[in-house]
């Protein structure tokens, strides 16, 4: 017997399994997150979770090495984007109109550091930065820009540039090549017809290129604000592991250490709750704002 | 219109399979929170993970296993071999790995082999086995620091040796261990890690820098005020850096308020008290050595690192590394001399152990049984001399360095060694952070200490506030 299924069911019945797996593999542990911030638990197995309420939270906003996390995320925010949008930008327009074979030669070094493992480039700018044997101090010394050798991973003042500049030297080669494939789909008659009324380059970058990237730029932008935590965690911990007093911690690396070094889930959970909901806002907002600014050439 | 209501009682549908879907799912959530779920959910992800590791993962197996007994009845069989976990950091290490997997494989082609235990070595970073433990995975031994054990006794579920293993096998074997060593695994009087691999500090010297500078490496300095114009006198002939021991090193800095009389915690662990003169004196000391621009800067790996390529001209580090660091002096071309930890204002060093215990996580009688020979085997004469000829730790049964079917080739030929097993008697343990805010609590007190060293702040006030912060999370 064949059943026959009602042409109106059919849609719905497609987008059932993804709406299962969604709810099962991302709300779920959504959820499970807003439960663990209300007890404090180690997470081993058949040990006892004991409720505590909102006090993970009220622990949280009083601890000092939390304030400086929230800090230090707003500083890799604003230090990864010059590396996310500004640079990248440049690159790919600068490479556009060069022969085929140059351009993706070029595109392919800068494409490089994207696809090298996160622990081997920090191992990599470790010795770079090395106090006595790293070629940044050698260079910087005999050129005499500085005297005295800088320990740039464990000086509070230069740590977290340090990092924030790895997390955005990776971080260039994915924009270079999302901005490309963008330029590569502009009418190419604009440019003829701006030519031909002779505007110049300068003028012809702001007026057609910015403005037909413009759903680019901001993909990127929303890209690099919500993963800049994400992406200089492996930076943070293989290098500072959050120090030179917590001066490089970020929060995503207090939410790890909460819950697998101190074994505390309540206060991991509670850290990532604030953080859903300040970068849920931040992501409803560039949203819109996407709306309002991207212009999108039909 | 009939479009539009169809639509709406399929949407209420989908709805409505999502809000039962969601509430199972708050259900197990609410399960494994509540006590006795929790332990059922272990025992399920357990089963799933590995099969072997059996049913009991809280509290009551170690009161099944061993108890009382004076000894195994046989419980293993060569034809169906049990396996163990061990949590290795020294499989971690790129300096020590070698070594451990040789130490794990002696065991399984031997003892292993003849009895039917098959141990399996998983490196660790001191983070791997507990979320292992969390995921509910078999964790059976592990090489664990000594500065967190109280935490883990509290809430990892390890046992203490004297509830698994029987009575008289373990004393028999304990004898010959230092005393010294085997009180500092000792929690209110009962042994939750067995004293594993251990090194002390010693003053490495780098005999080519002495050289340049004028110094006479033979005649090694041996107090922190003779350092100090050591390293004076190295910065000024040679342009290197004298002395190299960063702040965070989390375990040579207790020992340095040792040497000088301090404490870290009062005598029952209650109550953080390094915030006294004598500490402030000793980090005084230490300061000078930043302050006159002749430490090596950088994080601990840098100066390791340093030291290593050449350009620092002492560093006080643990003795493990001390196979690494012989080889890169000779991949350098300078000769490599080494020196007891230096006192302090008349006093003689106390050195603190790094290193590590071991402990266990038997869910049955078997795998207790196991674990023991294993146990056995590492921590006995054979284990010994390989863990110290091979990467370098000390041998914990000292007399195996005089021993000629043991270690005493090895030790006549690496005299550095016998610098460490004289500083084995004078030991002490560094600070056990008291319970489960352990990982914490030592957090606050290693950023105190770099702040204290490494920058122009008051070293009194520093030391002041996190000793009160510290206290506020003990009470």
């Amino acid at each position: 017997m064949k059943i026959k299924i009602p042409e109106k069911v059919k849609p719905y019945l497609f987008l059932l399994p993804v709406i299962v797996l969604i709810g099962f593999w991302v709300y779920r542990p959504m959820l499970q997150t807003l439960q663990y911030s209300m007890y404090k638990w180690n997470m081993v197995p058949g040990t006892q979770a004991s409720y505590v309420g909102f006090e993970n939270f009220i622990k949280l906003l009083t601890k000092k090495e939390f304030g400086i996390a929230v800090a230090n995320t707003v500083f890799y925010i604003l230090g990864m984007l010059p590396f996310s949008v500004v640079i990248p930008l440049f690159l790919s327009v600068a490479t556009q109109s060069l022969a085929d074979k140059v351009k993706n030669g070029y595109r392919a070094f800068f494409f490089l550091p994207m696809i090298m493992a996160p622990v081997a480039i920090g191992i990599i700018f470790q010795w770079l930065f090395h106090p006595t044997n790293g070629i940044v101090n050698s260079v910087l010394q005999k050129t005499g820009l500085i005297e005295q050798v800088v320990p740039f991973l464990s000086d509070q003042a230069t740590a977290k540039y340090v990092i924030a500049f790895i997390a955005g030297w990776k971080m260039i080669g994915f924009s270079t090549l999302m901005f490309s494939a963008a330029l590569t789909g502009i009418d190419t008659q604009y440019y003829e017809a701006s030519r031909m009324d002779g505007v110049g380059a300068v003028r012809r970058f702001f007026d057609i290129t910015l403005v037909m990237l413009s759903p680019t730029v901001m993909l990127m932008l929303m890209m690099s604000i919500l993963f800049s935590s994400q992406s200089t965690f492996a930076y943070i911990d293989v290098l500072t592991q959050g120090g030179p007093l917590n001066s490089t911690t970020n929060i995503y690396y207090l939410m790890y250490k909460y819950a697998f070094s101190d074994m505390n889930v309540g206060l991991s959970a509670a850290a990532t709750i604030l953080f859903l909901v300040v970068f849920g806002v931040i992501a409803i907002a560039l949203q819109l704002l996407t709306k309002k600014i991207a212009f999108y050439d039909n | 219109m009939k479009f539009a209501k169809t639509k709406k009682v399929i949407s209420i549908i989908l709805a409505a399979s999502m809000i039962v879907l969601l509430t199972g799912c708050g259900t197990t959530g609410t399960e494994q929170t509540s006590g006795e779920n929790g332990q059922k959910q272990g025992t399920e992800s357990a089963a799933t993970a590995a099969p072997e590791t059996g049913t009991k993962t809280g509290t009551e197996a170690g009161t099944e296993a061993g108890d009382g007994k004076d000894s195994f009845s046989d419980l293993l069989d060569p034809a169906s071999p049990v396996k163990v976990t061990f949590y290795s950091y020294s499989l971690g290490m790129a300096q020590m790995k070698d070594g451990m997997s040789y130490l794990i494989d002696t065991f399984n082609n031997t003892i292993g082999k003849e009895k039917g235990i098959v141990v399996e070595g998983v490196a660790d970073d001191y983070t791997k086995w507990k979320t292992d433990v969390q995921a509910g995975n078999q964790v059976d031994i592990v090489q664990h620091p000594f500065g967190t054990l109280d935490a883990s006794a509290q809430n990892m579920g390890i046992k203490a040796y004297e509830d698994v293993f029987p009575k008289e096998e373990l004393e028999s074997h304990l004898d010959g261990i230092t005393e010294n060593a085997l009180s500092l695994g000792k929690i209110n009087g009962k042994m939750y890690g067995l004293a594993f691999t251990f090194s002390t500090p010693i003053l490495y010297i780098n005999g080519k820098i002495f050289e340049d500078a004028g110094l006479d490496p033979n005649n090694p300095p041996k107090t922190w005020e003779e350092m100090l114009t050591y390293a004076k006198t190295i910065k000024e002939k040679t342009g290197k850096d004298g002395f190299g021991l960063t702040p965070d090193n989390s375990w040579i800095t207790d020992g340095i308020i040792y040497t000088n009389g301090g404490q870290i915690l009062n005598d029952d662990r209650t109550k953080a008290v390094f915030a006294s003169d004598e500490t402030v004196e000793a980090f005084k000391l230490w300061k000078k050595f930043y302050e006159e621009g002749v430490a090596a800067l950088g994080t601990t790996s840098d100066n390791m690192q340093g030291f290593a390529a050449g350009s620092i001209g002492m560093h006080l580090q643990s003795s493990s590394v001390l196979s690494s660091i012989k080889a890169a002096a000779e991949a350098g071309g300078w000769k490599l001399y080494g020196a007891a930890m230096p006192g302090m204002n008349g006093r003689e060093a106390v050195p603190v152990n790094s290193g590590s215990c071991l402990v266990v996580r038997p869910d049955n009688d078997q795998k207790a049984q196991a674990i023991w020979e294993f146990i056995k085997f590492v921590t006995g004469d054979e284990g010994y001399t390989i863990i110290t000829s091979r990467i370098g730790y000390l041998p914990l049964r000292t007399y195996l360095a005089d021993d000629p079917q043991y270690l005493k080739d090895y030790v006549d030929q690496n005299p550095l060694l016998r610098i460490n097993i004289d500083q084995l008697s004078r030991i002490r343990a560094a600070a056990i952070w008291p319970g489960d805010s352990a990982t914490e609590t030592m957090g606050i007190f290693t950023n105190a200490v770099t702040e204290a060293i490494s920058t122009d702040a008051d070293i009194k006030t520093v030391l002041t506030e996190a000793q009160e912060e510290i206290n506020a999370i003990l009470e």
